[in-house]
């Protein structure tokens, strides 16, 4: 992770270290490994995972 | 694996039983293209043809949810109500005139468990989501768009 965040940086100046850091933890995550991604709406009309 | 991931899982393996062939469109395709984002529910692509409406019944039956119902009388799209998460199907085109046929070309086959889905290209959920234009579409687009500039700088190419 630190490896590509440090190769990719550089070639995307413009985007917020954070969001990087979130897209490439996503980008390198793949499916089937415990991912989380649907909402799902309360009857109190909070969302939870 | 998660509760959403199998959710993804069952949906998949219940179109290869009923043979119905979908394209996996929307947040989903954005998820599964590597994007840090959240939905509510799952968007399928496939032609309108009777006998895929058929199979839409099966499909249903498969998961032992609810049969299709027609969201709104200004659109064909359909959902599946009952199961973890509503499912929305549309046909034939996504906004932006993104044919099934256009998005099958550039789509990627993606594993998951024992089945594998056929995903929409990224760019498509980009240009599907800017041309439908709702507010919760544009909302997603600049990480949807970073998502794609940092997926191809990773790939060794120059950012886009």
């Amino acid at each position: 992770m630190l490896e590509a965040r440090q190769r990719v940086a550089p070639l995307v100046p413009d985007i917020d270290p954070g969001d990087l850091l979130l897209i490439l933890q996503s980008l390198l995550r793949p499916i089937g490994t415990g991912r989380r991604f649907f909402l799902r709406r309360r009857a109190s009309g909070g969302y939870v995972f | 694996m998660s509760s959403d991931e199998s959710f993804l899982q069952d949906v998949v393996a219940a179109l290869h039983r009923v043979g119905l062939e979908a394209i996996v469109v929307g947040t989903v395709a954005g998820v599964l293209n590597g994007a840090p984002v959240m939905t509510q529910d799952l968007d399928l692509l496939v032609r309108d043809t009777p006998k895929n409406r058929e199979k839409i019944g099966k499909l249903s039956a498969a998961l032992r949810i609810a049969p299709p119902v027609q969201v709104s009388e200004l659109s064909k799209a359909i959902t599946l109500l009952g199961g973890a998460l509503p499912i929305d199907i549309l046909f034939d085109a996504l906004p932006g005139g993104l044919t099934f046929e256009a998005l099958r070309s550039r789509s990627s086959r993606v594993q998951i468990g024992d089945s594998a889905a056929t995903v929409a290209a990224l760019a498509d959920v980009i240009a599907s989501k800017q041309a439908a234009g709702r507010p919760k579409d544009l909302a997603q687009l600049p990480i949807l768009r970073q998502t794609e500039r940092v997926r191809a700088a990773l790939k060794g190419g120059k950012s886009v």
